[in-house]
Order: C-alpha cells, then structure tokens, then sequence
C-alpha cells in the first residue's frame, strides 16, 4: 500500500478520479522497468545505497514521466517493491556491544581523543579503535558500529513482479486505495453472481460494520465502523481501503464512497469493470467446499423426483447483525407448491475456530427464524449433536460427496417442517 | 439492569425489556445494539449511580496498580499547586507549565495519586523513549512498563504510545486504562487526534503542555476532549527563582579559503540558473520546483543540480563546524555537553569521528536510556542527538548544549534551550551556536533568536 504523501487524485465535479499509469504508456514501462531492474540488482547491497540510488532515479526519470509529479510517482512504485524485497543485517557481530565498548573506553580518556597522532597527547582515537579491534576481533569497528541502522541492512530476497507490468497495476490499484484512506463509509451493490460470501469474509476480517439491503439486482452493502454511528469519521478509511482488493476477487459491482478530501466532501465511484485492475490477495482458503457444492449441484440436476424443490439463482444471505458477519449458505431451495424456503449450508474442512463461527452464526440465524440445513463430512472434529442443537435443524452426514437424495429426504422430513 | 460492556471504542449497553439507557446512548440499527462512544463513559457511570439505575460493568478492565516512584523527589510549590488543582478537577483537566518547569514530575504524581492502569501519550518517537525510560525509573520495579508504537508492540498496565499510534490502536485497548495522560496535549484537539479519548473509557485525564494555544483554535476543545486548564504558570512566573539563567554564545565559522572558492563557484551556478529560470527559493515548494525545471532543462540544468548538491554539503560539511566541535568538546570534556544537529547522519557521521554516544529516533528505546542514564552519572561526557531532542526532553545534567545548525523554527529553538534551563544550584548553562558564515545560515539563525530575546532573562547576549 502507499503512504498517505503518495496518494494523487483530481477532483472532478465532487468525483474523485485517483492517480493512474496507463499500462501501455511507454514511459511508464521504462520507469516500472528500471526500478525492478534496480531493486534486482541491488541484491547483497545495503539499504542506504538503494535509497541513494533511487533518489537519483527520481530526478532524473521522474520529470520525464511526470513533470509535476514524477518523483511522487516514482516514490510511490518503490514503496510497492519495498513490500516485495526481504533485508538481513550485515554482520553477526553484535554492533550495539561494540559501539557501546568504544563510548565507555573514550569516555574515560582524560580528554577528548584527537582524530589525528600527535606525539604530545596520551590517548588517541587511533589507540580506542585498536585495543577495541583487538579485544573483539573485527577490523574495523568503526565501520561496523552503526551496523544495525536500517540503511546498513543488506537486500536478502526480492520477488520482482513479472511482468514488470503488474506493478503498474498494482499501482493503480494502490492509488484507489490511497483514495478511500480518507472514506468516511463506503457502499457496495453486488450482482446476484458476485461471491457474497468472499466479501463478507474481508468485511469480517477487517472489523468491519454493514448493513444490507437486496435490490433488483443483487445486494446493497453499506459498510463503515463502530464510531461512524456518532458522525462521520476517516478512522475507517485505511480498511475500507483494505478491502478493495477483496472485491476485486469478485464480480460484478459498484462501488461508491464518501471521501473527505483536504477538507472538502467528495466522492469515488468505482467498477467492477474497470479495466487493469487486479488484486494482489490470494482469497480465503477453500477448504474443500467447492467440490462438494459442484458436485452437489450436479447431482442435484441429474436427481428425479423432487418433490417440488428447487435451487433458486444466487446465494441467499442470511444478515446477523450483532455477529458482524452474515450466513451465506451454499444453497437456498424453494418450495413453490408450499411457498417453504430452506437453506443449505455445507460445511468444508475448517478449523475448529472457523468452525465455533460458524455455528455461531448457524445458531443465530435459527432464532431469526430461517431454516438452514447443515451438510457436515463425517470427519468434521465437531459432533453432529452440538451442530443439531445449533441449528435446530438436520445435520446430513456426509463422506467425501454429498448426495442428492439425502438432502431431499431432509427437505421432506416432517420434524423438520414441525419445528420450524 | 443495564449491562455495560466494551467495543471497538465504543460503549455498549445490553438492556432487557423495553427499556432504554441513559443518554448518550444511541440505537445503532446496523448491529442491533445501543452504543454510545467509549469516552463517555465516565458520564454515563455517574449518571447511572445518580440516578440509582442498576448495572453491571463488563467496559472496564482497568485495574489498581500501587505505583509507588522510588526516584524520591520532593515536588517544587508550582508543581504541588498543579497537582492539586488537577484533583480539585476530579482528576481531569490540562497543566501548563513552561518547558523545563517539570512537567513530567507532575505526570508521575498524578499517576501515583490515580494509582491504577494508565497510558500515556506522546508526539514523537523520541518522547515516547523518553517516557518509557522515566517511567522505568520511577515505577519500573513493581511495574513493567510497555511500548506501542515506533516498532513496538507490548501493552501492559503501564503503557507509553503515540498519538500516531493510539489513533490506530486505541479501539483494541481502550478499556485497559483508567488514567490518559497526554504529553504535548496541544497535539490532540486536531481533526484526526480528538477521535483518540472518543475510543478510550479512561474516565481520568491529564493533559500536558507549555502553550496550548493553537493557531486554528482547536484548543477550544480542550475541556471536552481532556478537561479545562486547571493550573497555568508562565516562564516569567517560573524565571529566576527556578529556571536556572543561561548564556548564549554565538560562534561564527568561516568556510576555509578552499571551501569558499569552491562554495562561490557552485552558489554562482546555482543561482544563475535560478536568475535565468526567473525562480525564487523560499519554501521547500521552490525547492522542489528548482528540481523539476532543472531536470527537465536541456541547458545547463544537470549543472544546477550538481551546483546545489555540492553547496549544500559545503556548507554542512564545513570543515572548520567539526574543528570547532572537537575543540568544544576538547573545552568542556569534564562537563556534561550535549550535541544537536541538523540531520541524523551528520550525529552518525559525529559519533563515529568523536566515539561520543549518538541519539537519533532510530535509537532502540533501552539504548537511549541507557545512554542518557550514563550520561547523568557522568560515565558518558558528550551526546550528539538530532532533531529527536526536540520536545521537552529531560536531560537534567547536561549544563553545555551546541547548536549545529537548525531549522529556522521558533518554537524548536526555544524547546531545546529548555533543555538546559533545568534547575541545578549553583548552575550556568552554556549554549553555542555555532553558524556557518556567508551562506544564509545567519538569517536562519536570527529568526530563530528573535521570540526569546526578552521572554527569558538572560538569553539575548
């Protein structure tokens, strides 16, 4: 991410439009170019010479990119690398101890030593430094005494983006995200294909507080945090920032934020379909429940007689407010001769912790009156009783791939429809 | 029965049934809950007991802590006088003292006196390692005291952090403290800051400062965010009687005939291009509007900027500015002197040719204290710190302090020469400054001067 000082944007009409390379602008190559190549090269080098280096850089690409703004730009693209190279100290030795041992030695010379012999003084600098070098061993110990400053560290490990390209995306989106640093709340609607559930993983991770509301199209998520209930604040802007690369995971949406930019009201709309943006985050681990629901899916299709049950189009989301987060199941089934909707939630592999959420949200949506069954692998390091029990419902038991007829005759089982 | 608990930096209050809770409470319909923030609930507390409502308080984790200082020090009048009004204000409220009048005397009293969790907040790296080292020493046998902030991450009931870092941490921590102390307080009432006590339930608050006045009136929030000023003393109060009286000595130093051939030749080049670009250099703006034009010029640009370079490090590097160093340092060896510079290289640069103790904000937290607590036993004689000794930094046994070079900043200036100002009987404090001639850094220097001629006795020569 960028640092604050980083951060360009235009102000048009109350739009904000951030900074952005044009990832076919030659110039913008060149420079993305060189500063890979530098950091590349620069391998085993201290940290201090980089800086140098790239300062240098940036009076001399900077203006040709950018006439105002060219070193800012440049800055900024290094910051980007800076998260991509690994540093290590210079030496074993323990440079603390030995600066140390050369203050205490000089501080107890009857007078400053002299930087240069002379015949007529008693101690010099000359005589610190060589009982220093012997007592320890080291050479010079002048050279290595600072040696845990950070510009002394050495360039250990750098995972340069390829194609050199990629940052400049990465850029793109990173100015975006300097943008939303000064958001006071940000809002969402989701297309009925977009992952929900994905989203509401990051809004979850990033201490996030939503509202929803479904709209012809899909959902509406509004988001901001605690303290926004008492007027508007840019606390949370850094998260909301932090979540921009978690819906770029999914598609489609629009986005659109309040900012508070230098002291005027703005705001940034954003796409889905924007074209060059990609996301440097991984996603949330799949824990196995891709292949189940894939395969559930189609078994489902193939299945006969199904008693009037059918898959509705895109997830339902089961809002839980108190928790902060919100139940996507895997699957919402619709009655149409009974008018039942029930869920299915299938649970993957998880850990135990990811598990206790889990039901944990299981257990609130059954007393906010949603049905949801719970398909769970025989396996799961929780007992079906205590998944039961949380969702008041029947738990189907399953081996490596959940079958069709089971889950209809849970659908069709009448304690079920008794209880809820 | 009302159920007060703690989240995020905000106050939550589970109720059963139809009832409602107290103002400031607000129903937040996103989570389903009543809310309220953090920082009132010193407020909602006493409304609860006044009214006679009953509750239960899962908010505070704050707990007692007997903090005893065993640095025995008996507190001057003022700063019994400021203790005491700080109580009259139910332990909240802002002490304004002079630099140098010991403020953070007062600190350590307040906290013994609150006697539970407490966290104090600071504007800088440097305080934050200056705290944390006088903590240490006062409270540091019955309590280990923690650092957030600057690389550190370590929360314990006693705590030293930024305001950087208490913008982004409070909400994690804000049920731990029942006593806020913020250093500098001037710092909070700013459009980012005041959203810090909003987080924090602490219901004692002590703010401290020299000049609480700010230039955009934030100060007039203040009372609300940490209490109104409850006690005030000027310099001029404090001078004579318990600011010890200073002398300036101002050294001119002149570049070496060789230098300054070659600083003409460069300022020449320099500002011919400047002249020829129609360019002026008065704000750092112009600084970088010069690198702009000179690096896209195709005439002469290259030169300018080389020319810039070199002057500049003629200048800072001025051969006769370190000889006259060592021959300070050589003068008052057996004194307790110490160093500012400009730049954190140069005290790098410094430490390396003297072997003399360098300060900088990338000094780990315990090095610094131990250096400065050998400085004060005297085992170390000299210590070279940049800018990072700005703000009320305690070095009570230093009684000779060289100026290098500074920025042109008032309020800097007269911070660092608190530093000094620390009342020792019997004590003169000498202050250089060393300035390098013909190069601009005499205006710098005069600016620098010109707010505390007369404010302090003693300080125009």
């Amino acid at each position: 991410m960028l640092r604050g000082e980083h951060v360009m944007a235009r102000l048009l009409r109350g739009r904000l439009v951030p900074h952005r390379l044009s990832p076919d602008d030659e110039r913008a190559r060149e420079v993305a170019g060189a500063l890979v190549d530098l950091y590349a090269s620069h391998l085993g080098r201290p940290r201090a010479e980089l800086e140098e280096e790239l300062s240098l850089l940036e009076e001399e690409l900077g203006p040709r990119l950018d006439a105002r703004r060219g070193f800012k730009i440049l800055r900024g693209l290094a910051k980007l690398l800076e998260e991509r190279a690994k540093w290590a100290p210079p030496t074993e030795a323990d440079p603390y101890t030995l600066r140390t041992r050369l203050f205490e030695l000089t501080a107890t010379l009857p007078e400053l030593p002299s930087a240069t012999t002379t015949l007529l003084e008693g101690g010099t600098r000359e005589d610190v430094l060589a009982r220093v070098s012997t007592e320890t061993g080291i050479e010079d110990p002048v050279s290595l005494m600072y040696a845990d400053r950070q510009g002394a560290q050495l360039l250990s490990g750098f995972e340069p983006p390829t194609p050199a390209a990629l940052l400049i995306s990465r850029y793109n989106v990173a100015q975006i995200q300097g943008v939303l640093y000064s958001a006071r709340d940000l809002s969402v609607d989701l297309g009925r294909e977009a992952d929900i559930r994905l989203v509401f993983h990051y809004v979850k991770l990033l201490g996030l507080i939503y509202t929803l509301e479904p709209t012809p199209k899909g959902h509406r998520l509004h988001l901001d945090g605690p303290l926004s209930l008492f007027g508007g604040t840019r606390k949370y802007g850094l998260r909301l920032a932090k979540l921009l690369p978690g819906l770029l995971l999914t598609a489609p949406w629009t986005l659109h934020a309040n900012v508070s930019w230098k002291g005027r009201e703005a705001s940034l709309e954003l796409t889905s379909e924007t074209p060059g943006l990609t996301s440097h985050y991984k996603g949330p681990a799949d824990a196995g429940e891709g292949d189940v629901r894939e395969a559930f899916a189609k078994a489902w299709e193939r299945a006969k007689d199904k008693g009037g049950w059918e898959i509705e189009e895109g997830a339902g989301v089961i809002p839980v407010p108190p928790l902060k987060a919100a139940l996507v199941p895997d699957f919402a089934f619709w009655n149409a001769a009974t008018g039942e909707r029930v869920h299915l939630e299938i649970l993957g592999f998880w850990s135990e912790r990811y598990l206790v959420e889990r039901v944990g949200l299981l257990r609130a949506a059954a007393k906010r009156g949603y049905r949801v069954l719970v398909a769970a692998p025989e396996s799961l390091s929780i007992s079906t009783g205590t998944l039961a029990q949380a969702t008041r419902g029947y738990v189907i038991s399953f081996k490596s791939r959940l079958d069709a007829k089971s889950v209809l005759v849970a659908l069709g089982r009448e304690d079920w429809r008794g209880s809820g | 029965m009302i159920k007060l608990s703690y989240e995020s930096g905000t106050l939550l209050a589970d109720v059963s049934g139809d009832a409602k809770p107290p103002e400031p409470f607000v129903w937040d319909g996103r989570t389903e809950q009543w809310r309220a923030p953090a920082g009132t609930y010193r407020e909602t507390v006493l409304r609860l007991r006044e009214e006679e409502i009953p509750y239960t308080d899962r908010a505070a984790r704050f707990e007692k802590l007997s903090l005893e200082s065993r640095v025995a020090m008996e507190p001057r009048p003022y700063q019994r006088e400021a203790l005491n009004a700080w109580r009259r204000g139910e332990l909240r409220g802002v002490v304004v003292l002079p630099t140098g009048a010991g403020k953070t005397a007062v600190a350590v009293r307040a906290m013994e006196r609150a006697g539970r969790s407490t966290l104090v907040v600071v504007p800088t790296l440097a305080l934050l390692k200056q705290w944390y080292s006088i903590l240490s020493g006062s409270f540091g046998h019955s309590v280990r005291v923690g650092l957030l902030g600057g690389g550190y991450h370590e929360v314990t009931p006693l705590t030293v952090t930024t305001y950087d870092s208490a913008y982004i941490h409070a909400e994690r921590y804000g049920d731990r403290f029942a006593l806020v102390v913020y250093d500098e307080v001037h710092h909070l009432p700013s459009p980012k800051y005041a959203v810090i006590p909003k987080m924090l339930l602490a219901p004692y608050s002590l703010g401290l400062t020299a000049t609480p006045e700010r230039p955009d009136g934030g100060h007039e929030m203040l009372p609300e965010l940490t209490g109104p000023v409850v006690y005030r003393r000027s310099p001029e109060d404090l001078a004579g009687t318990y600011l010890a009286p200073f002398e300036t000595v101002r050294i001119p130093v002149e570049l070496t005939a060789v230098e300054r051939v070659e600083y003409a030749e460069a300022d020449a080049v320099y500002r011919d291009f400047l002249e020829k670009h129609r360019l002026s250099m008065r704000s750092p703006e112009d600084w970088q509007r010069f690198i702009m034009v000179a690096s896209t010029s195709h005439s002469g640009g290259r030169e300018a900027l080389l020319a810039a370079r070199r002057r500049r490090e003629i200048r800072a590097n001025a051969e006769r500015k370190s000889a006259t160093l060592e021959s300070l340092l050589k003068q008052h060896w057996h004194d307790r002197t110490i160093v500012f510079t400009k730049s954190v290289e140069e005290v790098y640069a410094l430490s390396k040719r003297f072997l003399v103790p360098g300060i900088t904000y990338e000094t780990p937290a315990r090095e610094r204290k131990e250096i400065l607590d050998r400085f004060r036993e005297g085992r170390y004689r000299a210590v070279i710190a940049s800018d990072v000794l700005n703000e009320g930094v305690d070095v009570p046994e230093a009684n000779v302090a060289v100026i290098l070079a500074g920025s042109a900043s008032h309020r800097e200036y007269v911070q660092r020469l608190g530093r000094v100002l620390r009342p020792r009987e019997g004590k003169r404090a000498i202050l250089y400054e060393l300035v390098t001639g013909g190069t601009g850094e005499e205006a710098a220097s005069r600016r620098r001067r010109e707010p505390v001629t007369g404010a302090y006795p003693g300080a125009s020569p």
